[in-house]
C-alpha cells in the first residue's frame, strides 16, 4: 500500500491504483467564530451531511456515504486541493483557513450540556481503523453559555479511566461549529486536552458537566492525515472596477511533506477548519483528493 | 521513451523541436448546475462541436483521428513517447466560480437515446473488450485505470431514475459501478451522475471493490421513473490531470516538469477532452480555456 521510490508511485497511476474524487460543502448561512473551528462534514454538499444524528450517548460510526468517497482499500494521499467561494462579491471572511483532512473513526451524540449529572457513555462499537484518535467537541445545536466539562476515557495504551482536564466551551450559534475552548475560556483548540501523559483516545466512558452550556454537542475521535492553509477567498466584485480575487491552495504529499499519508480502506473523510478571516457563514469550500495505492 | 536527462528535455525542444502549444476553447451551451460537473465535448469553439454520432447501444471509440473533432497533439511518435510539459487554464463567466477543469483521455462512448432512456430496465451494450493490442483502442491495456461518467446530450427530460452500468475489469471479470442517481430536466453536457444530492458520484462513477478499470461496457440498467425524454452518452475515460480556477479571468498555470510523478503522457492515439467542475452554476456562453504545451524525446 506504501511506496518505496517515485517509480513505483507513478507505476500505481498507470496501473489504474489511482483515484480522483471531488467535493463540494455549503456553510450555513449561521455565524461562526473567527479563528475557532469548523467541522466541514456537517454541513451541506457533496458528500452528504453528516449531523451526528443517531442514538444518544451510544458510540457510533459517520455514515460512509458522509465522507468523501474513495474506494474500499489502503492508499496514500497524493494531492489534495482546495478553493473557498466567498459568501458575497464583497465578503473576506472566509479567506485564511486552516484545514484539517481527518478520518473520522467514532462519535458520541447529543450530549446535554445543561445537564449536570454525569452522562455515561454507551460502548455499542469499537473504534475503527486505528487504535485511537483526537477527540473534537461538535455543536449539535446552538449553545448559549460558556460551559465547563470534564470527561473520562480510555486512552492510547487501552488504561480506562482517565480524565481529562476541566474543559471550557464556548457560545456558538449553531451546530456544526467547535464547541471546545479548552483549558480556559476564549481558546481556540481543535481537540480536547488529554490528561497528562496522554496522547489519544481510544472511547470516551463519560462527559460530567460543572457549569452547564447550553445546548447539545457530539464528541468525535477522529484521525488527523493532512493540514493545509487556503489563503484567499474566491470571489469577483460586481461594482466599480470589476476585479477578480482567489486563490487555490494544493499540497503535493510527496513535493512539500516529503511523504503521502496513508488513507485505510473504510476512512470516512471530512475536514475541519480554523477560519481566521471572520465568519464562515454561507462560503462553499470545494476540492479534490488524489490517491494511489501500490500493489 | 521520453527523455533521458533535464538536458536531453531542453535539446530535444528547443534544437529538435519535438514540442508544440495546443489550445482549446470553448463556449458553455447552457447554464450549468450548481456543485455539478459538465463535459464540454458537445460545447462549441476549438475542437468542433462533438456530436457523438453512433448507433444506441454500440461502443463507440475515439482516438485522435476522430472525424467529429479532437485536438491535434503532433501526432503518434512512437517509439518516442509525447508528455504534458506545462498547461494553463481560465473560465469566464458572470456565475460559477471557482472551477475545476480535469483533463481526460477520450477512450469511447456509448449513446443512449430514445427508448433506451425513456424506459428502465437493462440495456445491453455491444462492446469488443479492451485488450492489448497495440491498436489505438487499446493504449490502457486492458483498460487499466479508465473511469466512467455519464452526461446529457441536449436537454434531458423530467425524473431522476436511479442507474448501475455493469463492465467487465481489467482482467475480465464482472463488475458494476454503485447506483448513482440521475439527474431530472440535465442541461447539454451535464455530467448526471455528479452533483450535491445523495446518490451522486463527483465525477466518476465507483467502480467495484478492487477493480482499477474498465475492458469492457456490459449494459446499462435504468431503474425507477425513467427520463421523460433525452439522449445520454456514456463516456470511457483516462483522467490525466486537474487543475483550479478560482475566479473569472484569472489564468492558473500547472507545470508538469516538477511534478512528481512528472511528465503526465499522452499516450499515442490519445483524445484529450475536458470536464469542468463548477461551484455555482456556471453562466450559459460561460467560456473555457485551455492550453499547454507537450514535448516528446526519443
Amino acid at each position: 500500500m506504501g511506496f518505496i521510490n517515485v517509480a513505483e508511485y507513478a507505476n500505481a497511476d498507470a496501473a489504474g491504483q489511482c483515484w480522483v474524487t471531488q467535493f463540494r460543502k455549503a456553510v450555513t448561512s449561521t455565524a461562526t467564530i473567527t479563528s475557532s473551528y469548523v467541522d466541514y462534514s456537517y454541513f451541506a454538499g457533496s458528500p452528504l451531511a453528516n449531523f451526528y444524528a443517531s442514538t444518544p450517548l451510544e458510540a457510533a460510526y459517520v455514515d460512509s456515504t458522509r465522507g468523501i468517497y474513495l474506494p474500499a482499500v489502503d492508499q496514500c494521499l497524493k494531492n489534495i486541493t482546495v478553493m473557498t467561494s466567498a459568501a458575497s462579491a464583497t465578503s473576506t471572511t472566509n479567506q485564511r483557513q486552516k484545514l484539517m483532512l481527518c478520518d473520522y473513526l467514532m462519535y458520541y451524540p447529543f450530549i446535554d450540556t445543561d445537564s449536570t449529572d454525569q452522562q455515561d457513555m454507551i460502548q455499542t462499537v469499537t473504534i475503527p481503523r486505528y487504535t485511537s484518535g483526537y477527540v473534537m467537541a461538535i455543536a449539535q445545536s446552538a449553545s448559549s453559555t460558556i460551559g465547563q466539562f470534564t470527561f473520562t476515557y480510555t486512552n492510547q495504551d487501552g488504561v480506562a479511566g482517565r480524565t481529562s482536564p476541566n474543559i471550557f466551551t464556548q457560545i456558538v450559534a449553531g451546530g456544526g461549529q467547535s464547541v471546545n475552548a479548552n483549558i480556559s475560556a476564549n481558546g481556540f483548540n481543535p481537540f480536547l486536552p488529554l490528561q497528562a501523559g496522554d496522547s489519544s483516545v481510544r472511547s470516551i466512558e463519560s462527559v460530567t458537566f460543572t457549569a452547564v452550556g447550553g445546548g447539545l454537542m457530539a464528541l468525535v475521535i477522529v484521525k488527523p492525515i493532512q493540514t493545509f492553509v487556503v489563503n484567499a477567498e474566491c470571489r469577483r466584485t460586481t461594482s466599480g472596477n470589476l476585479e477578480s480575487y482567489g486563490a487555490a491552495a494544493s499540497v503535493d504529499s510527496v513535493i512539500h511533506r516529503a511523504a503521502a499519508p496513508v488513507i485505510k480502506s473504510g476512512a470516512i473523510l471530512g475536514l475541519l477548519s480554523k477560519g481566521m478571516g471572520g465568519s464562515l457563514a454561507s462560503s462553499i469550500l470545494v476540492g479534490y483528493i488524489e490517491t494511489l495505492w501500490s500493489v | 521513451m521520453g527523455w533521458t536527462s533535464q538536458d536531453d528535455l531542453i535539446n530535444q525542444i528547443t534544437n529538435n523541436g519535438k514540442t508544440d502549444t495546443v489550445v482549446f476553447q470553448k463556449t458553455l451551451p447552457a447554464a450549468g448546475t450548481a456543485g455539478a460537473w459538465t463535459d464540454l465535448g458537445n460545447a462549441t469553439g476549438v475542437p468542433v462541436a462533438a456530436t457523438f454520432g453512433a448507433a444506441d447501444l454500440t461502443f463507440t471509440s475515439t482516438d485522435n483521428t476522430w472525424s467529429e473533432g479532437t485536438l491535434y497533439t503532433g501526432g503518434d511518435v512512437d517509439p518516442a513517447t509525447k508528455h504534458f510539459l506545462n498547461a494553463g487554464i481560465s473560465c469566464v463567466a458572470a456565475a460559477g466560480a471557482p472551477w475545476f477543469i480535469m483533463a481526460v483521455d477520450h477512450i469511447g462512448y456509448v449513446k443512449l437515446s430514445t427508448t433506451n432512456v425513456t424506459t428502465t430496465g437493462t440495456k445491453t451494450v455491444t462492446m469488443t473488450a479492451i485488450g492489448s493490442s497495440g491498436a489505438k483502442v487499446d493504449r490502457y491495456a486492458n483498460g487499466e485505470g479508465l473511469r466512467m461518467y455519464m452526461s446529457a446530450l441536449g436537454a434531458l427530460g423530467a425524473n431522476a431514475p436511479t442507474c448501475i452500468v455493469n463492465y467487465l475489469d481489467t482482467g475480465g471479470a464482472a463488475g458494476a459501478t454503485t447506483t448513482f442517481t440521475s439527474t431530472a430536466s440535465a442541461t447539454n453536457g451535464s455530467i448526471i451522475n455528479t452533483g450535491a444530492a445523495a446518490n451522486k458520484y463527483n465525477p466518476f462513477l465507483p467502480l467495484a471493490a478492487g477493480d482499477t478499470g474498465v475492458s469492457d461496457i456490459v449494459s446499462v440498467v435504468w431503474a425507477g421513473t425513467a427520463h421523460a425524454s433525452g439522449t445520454v452518452i456514456l463516456h470511457l475515460v483516462k483522467p490525466l490531470w486537474t487543475g483550479p480556477v478560482p475566479a473569472t479571468g484569472l489564468y492558473s498555470k500547472m507545470d508538469f516538469c516538477n511534478a512528481i510523478p512528472s511528465f503526465r503522457q499522452i499516450k499515442d492515439g490519445a483524445n484529450i477532452m475536458f470536464i469542468m467542475f463548477q461551484t455555482g452554476a456556471t453562466t450559459s456562453g460561460g467560456t473555457v480555456f485551455v492550453d499547454f504545451d507537450y514535448g516528446y524525446g526519443g
